[in-house]
């Protein structure tokens, strides 16, 4: 622990002793009445004052929770000798907020006796998704007169990921075309399946369950259904992560990541593969793939996600060919607000993928500046983001922005509509 | 300890220094008259704004705060003659608490929240040290009364007295680093 003498240290003795040195020269004993009890303190304090024996430890109670979760952090404090009094503060990290909404530190003083055992359960609760490390604790030791003060700071930190509550999501954005796999979506091939599709002649192997006897009486030869197959897809989540337009009620990219995680986990269930694709400053990926454990996979891939401001230019050439399959649905998550992010979408359209456009609008967060011009700018940027989104759409993409008192599933419908229409979708 | 009584308690100590302040700085007033009164009236006043602005706001005027009060002091004694001021312990054991007290009030931060035996305990030790003060005082001017050999004797102990608490500055007014327990 480093040690630090206070302020009053220096103002008792230099006063102590200006009065002593008066009083010798004045021949004035009050004045020594006045400066021995200065003086007398800080000889008592120095003779009292030792390091105090310390010993802390920080504890999380979990490595992972929601948005909303209170996670406890214990700092346990053990004291081989009497502190008179020991500040603890823990720093509580931006997304986080610790006990009466303190948002950047907590503190509290405590007295320990000589051999006693103290932990501290520290309540924080989780505002925003993200990576954290937990447990960066300040202690500060005071003697008995506060003449002295020693340091120390605990760097031991726990990891927590704190993840976004997923929306409940009933009705997804269908894909194009379905791999092998089998799954929930009903292919357009003929094969084994549920869905009726049309009917032919029977030909040889034909299974006799198949002959659809009503339209063999009807024709006079022998008939058989055929139906649409339930297969799986290949669903890319991609996250623009150039910019993040950030108000006072959120931001892009904390909606964007919202929504890829009710995405995942809406499609994993569906029993889908999904990947992710955070293209930005740094760009992540994970390759498609299903059950609990890709789920998880994809929610930590998520939690990194952040904001690197970078000039460079990326484009989707930078990603390994596996993370963007053959056939696969890319569910684009983007405010349309940085160019290398917009010319990437172009960049996969032009490659054939089937995608679908969720235009975060940036609009709400952007805030609304006063003045005739900051509303004709306003009005402008809204006139340039629909002319995009039209570009898109002239190219066969859904587009549909995305306000923020929008919930998820009210949009995933409109880009299911939106899709119907230009026959992206099967009806 | 809910935030906003947090908030209140470093205003709380600084206004009861100022208060130990201004008893401090008037208390000698009385001893004095005319114009040299209106001059230590300045000085007081001074001393005052000192006081408060070390208590509430910036803790490192506390000396110069004490220096002016001792100042004002000096002069009304040395104005008095040979009689010895009985009032001087009750004066040393007010600028005491005025200091702790002062140095209280930036030490209780309104984002720490203390708990109650911290405060007791930090209570108990500021009373027990002015009441120190006041007993210890007694004895100073009560050993001054007694005959202690010629003038050069005190001479030579005053000397030491001073240069002791002198070095003392230089011994303590130092950080040093003690290596942290593991654990």
């Amino acid at each position: 622990m480093t040690r630090r003498p206070s302020a009053k240290i220096a103002a008792y003795v230099g006063v102590a002793a200006l009065a002593l040195l008066a009083g010798l020269a004045l021949g004035r004993p009050e004045l020594v009445a006045v400066a021995a009890p200065l003086a007398v303190l800080v000889v008592a304090g120095l003779a009292g004052a030792r390091d105090p024996e310390l010993a802390a430890e920080v504890a999380v109670d979990r490595e992972r929770a929601l948005v909303g979760d209170q996670v406890t952090v214990t700092v346990t404090l053990q004291a081989g000798s009497r502190v008179e009094r020991l500040e603890v503060l823990l720093v509580v990290p931006p997304g986080m907020e610790g006990p009466d909404g303190a948002p950047r530190t907590w503190a509290t003083a405590v007295t320990l006796a000589a051999g006693e055992e103290r932990a501290l359960p520290i309540a924080v609760t989780c505002r925003r998704w993200g990576a954290y490390w937990l447990g960066d604790v300040h202690l500060r030791a005071h003697d008995r007169f506060r003449l002295f003060t020693w340091e120390r700071h605990l760097d031991r930190h726990a990891p927590l990921k704190v993840f976004p509550v997923p929306d409940a999501l009933w009705a997804l954005v269908a894909p194009r075309e379905t791999q092998l796999p089998t799954g929930s979506h009903v292919a357009p091939q003929r094969g084994d399946g549920i869905e009726f599709a049309d009917l032919r002649p029977f030909l040889p192997g034909d299974r006799p369950r198949s002959v659809n006897w009503r339209a063999t009486a009807r024709r006079g030869g022998l008939m058989v259904n055929q139906r649409h197959p339930e297969r799986a897809t290949d669903v890319v989540l991609f996250l623009d992560s150039f910019l993040d337009v950030r108000g006072p009620t959120g931001s892009t990219l904390d909606q964007a990541v919202g929504a890829a995680a009710s995405l995942a986990a809406a499609y994993l269930r569906q029993r889908d593969r999904v990947g992710v694709v955070s293209f930005g400053g740094f760009v992540q990926w994970l390759q498609p793939g299903s059950g609990q454990a890709a789920l998880y996979r994809l929610l930590d891939t998520l939690m990194e996600t952040q904001v690197f401001a970078t000039v460079a230019w990326k484009g989707i050439r930078h990603l390994p060919p596996r993370t963007l399959p053959a056939k696969a649905l890319i569910v684009a998550l983007t405010p349309l607000v940085d160019e290398r992010g917009v010319a990437a979408l172009f960049d996969l359209l032009a490659r054939g993928y089937d995608l679908a456009v969720v235009d975060i609008s940036p609009l709400a967060h952007a805030g609304a500046a006063g003045g005739e011009w900051a509303e004709l700018a306003g009005r402008l940027w809204a006139l340039e983001r629909e002319t995009l989104r039209h570009r898109y759409q002239r190219l066969g993409a859904a587009v549909v922005e995305w306000p923020d008192a929008l919930h998820l599933q009210q949009v995933l419908l409109e880009v299911e509509a939106c899709r119907r229409r230009a026959g992206l979708a099967p009806r | 300890m809910p935030a906003p009584r947090r908030a209140r308690a470093p205003l709380a100590f600084g206004l009861a220094a100022t208060a130990v302040a201004a008893a401090v700085a008037i208390a000698p007033l009385a001893e004095v008259t005319g114009p040299l009164r209106e001059a230590l009236a300045w000085v007081a006043g001074l001393g005052l704004v000192l006081a408060a602005a070390a208590a509430l706001r910036v803790g490192s005027l506390l000396g110069p705060a004490l220096v002016v009060l001792l100042a004002e002091y000096t002069v009304v004694l040395v104005r008095r003659g040979d009689r010895i001021d009985a009032a001087a312990p009750l004066l040393g054991a007010g600028l005491l608490l005025y200091a702790e007290l002062a140095s209280w009030a930036r030490e209780a931060r309104p984002r720490v929240a203390d708990e109650r035996p911290v405060l007791v305990a930090r209570a108990v030790v500021v009373a027990a040290s002015a009441l120190a003060a006041l007993g210890l005082g007694v004895l100073v001017l009560l050993a001054a009364a007694l005959p202690a050999g010629g003038g050069l004797a005190r001479l030579a102990i005053g000397v030491v007295a001073a240069t002791g608490t002198l070095a003392l500055v230089a011994v303590v007014a130092r950080p040093t680093s003690t290596r942290a327990p593991r654990g």
